[in-house]
């Protein structure tokens, strides 16, 4: 996992490309480098190199910096810093409840034909969409 | 992810049938030859994925299918999976290598060929015919439809008269009734789409439970997947199924005719299946590869390939997409995914488009907040992160659906399969190369296919629109490279799957297929095996075997 000095760089980063703003919180606000983070990573191990050399290549740069630096140079290390990012983000349950999303559940189905036979019949009377074709091939 | 589940193998020396595949197919093939009483092996490279394997029903779901869920082997990189070399191709394959095959991660859209589909050279002047029609199939189609318990709607005035579907169709949802809005204000046809998922409990599976998580696998065990659909009953009536085991050979005797396999088991040791008959069925760039790796003095060349056309004429489907976003809650992360409702409005030719042939369309549901995120780095900063990073979630989590476009690939020798001089999977086996390019037909296709589903998302309200005109991660559909026919100078299988040229050795996967259609393969595969395994049992008196096989 994560060293001090490399959670803390990954925090300020973190801040930057998800702030407080549009009445969410920011990365930092959601736990994401203290908890999530170190979950997202036991589901992907394979993003651990490029986390980390993201960092490394972010240094002591300051975070905008930092992130213009990785988006432009160190494309594959942003992008596994980012997928880490905004899959703790949404993992977290409150950031999932402030955007109405209750995750994939189970949802028994009900049959909602009836929302949908007036628009239907029309279909069915413009009639057939489909060519006939011969039974037998030309050649 | 994958576990294996033990069994007692007790293998004959000398199988009646030996299948290589145990996706749709093959699972097709072996159940029916062990039900009709003949002693049946099946050689499958990958294990058992049970439903509490898979992470839809989980939180890190959108994490996991990004890598350990992708359906591109490249990227998921399994034990199982063996590496395809894409640098030459516009498009990914995708697949899954395990019991149930692709069907683990397939969407179940359940759709079959138009009629026209099996008649292209005489209707539309281009590529071949297939051997027999629809109204040839359309018996088999209906048999799977019930064997896969598949939820529709009849009637549906794309096709010609049939039997109606096992089950009722699933809820359209949200996203199908605004779709369907915008296709009814321009007069274009739609129907609710057909699943190959239950809608209600079905022969001891359950009913779906709308994850919308079909493409990574159902966690609900709903999904008909072969492993589910047929894989118990085929062991039950006494095939025998031998996982971890990837296949390097198809041997041959004397005389040319198929003896067995040699393959590779989960220890490293290779090993040999001898058979009366073998049939290949892994999908249309693995049962290629093999061919090809099956050289031998008599088929230098590769194994049932004196036409040359063993690889050649790939087909895998470009497809395209429009992502409508609208100012409403649709709800539109539930399932199926699956399909909501699709169109075939624009699927038959019409030359004053300037191509031919067509395209089905589909609604699928758009997934959670990742699912909307297109890429991490090297976009302008500010449009994807910071502040917009909230609003673009807030702008279309639950308010965004696709009309997916699946275009016709015609055939053409120059798109083909062949062995990798240098790439090998995990046991050294040369891997294959796909060399792929999508042609200007497709193009001009996709242009007026995409410009058209622009226009249904904004007769339905939508706000906001982006499009994909060629989706490179999009070839789930593995289709031609052992073609059928009934001259064996044009084709490499006969109309029944028996090689012209090995009449011991049948192909009876998506390979088989003559042209691609513009639809979702899976319901014509399945069918199509049926129809040629039931021809090798009705015919199993004349059936010619290797005499290296006698027992």
């Amino acid at each position: 996992m994560l060293s001090d000095a490399e959670r803390q760089r990954f925090a300020a980063i973190a801040d930057v490309l998800i702030p407080e703003a549009e009445g969410m919180p920011s990365a930092s606000q959601a736990d994401v480098p203290t908890t999530w983070l170190d979950v997202a990573l036991t589901h992907r191990p394979d993003l651990t190199a490029g986390l980390l050399q993201a960092l490394t290549v972010a240094g002591d740069l300051p975070p905008a910096e930092a992130i213009d630096l990785l988006n432009t140079d160190h494309i594959p290390a942003f992008e596994a810093l980012g997928t880490l990012l905004a899959g703790a983000y949404y993992m977290n349950p409150e950031i999932k409840r402030l955007i109405g999303y209750p995750g994939q559940v189970a949802t028994p189905p009900k049959d909602d034909t009836d929302t949908y036979f007036d628009l239907l019949e029309n279909v069915l009377e413009r009639g057939q969409v489909y060519r006939d074709a011969p039974a037998e091939a030309s050649s | 992810m994958p576990v294996t589940i033990n069994q007692s193998l007790d293998l004959p020396d000398v199988a009646d049938v030996l299948v290589v595949g145990a996706g749709a197919s093959g699972s097709v093939a072996v159940k029916a030859l062990a039900e009709s009483g003949f002693s049946v092996v099946c050689l499958e490279q990958g294990d058992w994925t049970p439903p509490s394997a898979f992470a839809g029903d989980k939180p890190e779901w959108e994490l996991v299918k990004q890598k350990q869920w992708h359906p591109n082997p490249n990227v998921r990189a399994g034990a199982a999976d063996y590496p395809v070399d894409t640098s030459e191709s516009d498009v990914n394959p995708l697949m899954y290598s395990g019991v149930g095959g692709s069907t683990i991660l397939y969407a179940a859209h359940w759709t079959r060929f138009l009629p026209s589909d099996f008649r292209v050279r005489t209707m539309d002047g281009i590529a071949d015919d297939w051997p027999f029609d629809y109204a040839e199939l359309q018996p088999f189609y209906e048999r799977m439809d019930r064997e896969m318990g598949v939820s529709g709607l009849g009637d549906n005035p794309a096709y010609p008269e049939g039997e109606g579907y096992p089950l009722p169709p699933l809820p359209i949802g949200k996203i199908g009734r605004k779709a369907a809005e915008g296709m009814d204000k321009l007069g274009w046809h739609w129907w609710p789409g057909a699943n190959s998922i239950p809608s209600r409990e079905y022969r001891h599976r359950p009913s779906c439970l709308r994850y919308g998580t079909c493409l990574t696998g159902c966690p609900a065990g709903a999904k008909a997947s072969t492993d589910i659909t047929h894989w118990h009953a085929a062991l039950e009536a006494g095939a025998r199924l031998v996982t971890g085991a990837r296949v390097r050979e198809i041997t041959v005797d004397d005389r040319g005719l198929a003896s067995g396999a040699l393959y590779i088991d989960r220890n490293g040791t290779e090993r040999r299946q001898k058979a009366a008959v073998v049939i290949v069925a892994g999908n249309g760039i693995g049962t290629p590869r093999l061919l090809q790796l099956s050289t031998s003095n008599l088929f230098p060349d590769g194994l049932a390939n004196s036409s040359g056309l063993v690889g050649k004429n790939l087909m895998m489907h470009p497809y395209g997409a429009v992502v409508g976003t609208y100012d409403e809650p649709l709800d539109s992360w539930l399932g199926p995914a699956g399909q909501s409702i699709e169109s075939m409005q624009f699927y038959e030719t019409d030359t004053s488009r300037g191509f031919v042939r067509g395209a089905k369309w589909n609604v699928m549901p758009s997934g959670g907040p990742l699912g909307m995120r297109v890429g991490y780095g090297g976009g302008p900063i500010d449009e994807s992160w910071g502040v917009n990073f909230h609003r673009n979630v807030k702008a279309t989590l639950g308010r965004s659906f696709e009309w997916g476009i699946i275009a016709e690939d015609l055939p053409d020798e120059s798109n083909r399969v062949v062995l990798d001089p240098t790439l090998v999977d995990g046991d050294g086996i040369a891997a294959p190369k796909l060399i792929y390019k999508s042609s200007e037909n497709t193009s001009k296709l996709i242009d007026f296919h995409v410009d058209r589903a622009r226009e249904a998302h904004e007769a339905a309200g939508a706000v906001s629109t982006s499009e994909t005109r060629l989706m490179r991660d999009c070839g789930w559909h593995l289709l031609g490279t052992a073609r059928m026919g009934n001259d064996p100078a044009t084709s490499v299988i006969d109309q029944w799957g028996r090689a012209h040229d090995v009449p011991n050795l049948f192909v009876i996967d998506g390979s088989a297929f003559v042209t691609s259609s513009g639809v979702n393969p899976t319901a014509t595969i399945m069918a199509l095996a049926l129809r040629s395994v039931e021809h090798l049992i009705a015919t199993r008196r004349d059936q010619l075997v290797s005499s290296s096989s006698a027992r």
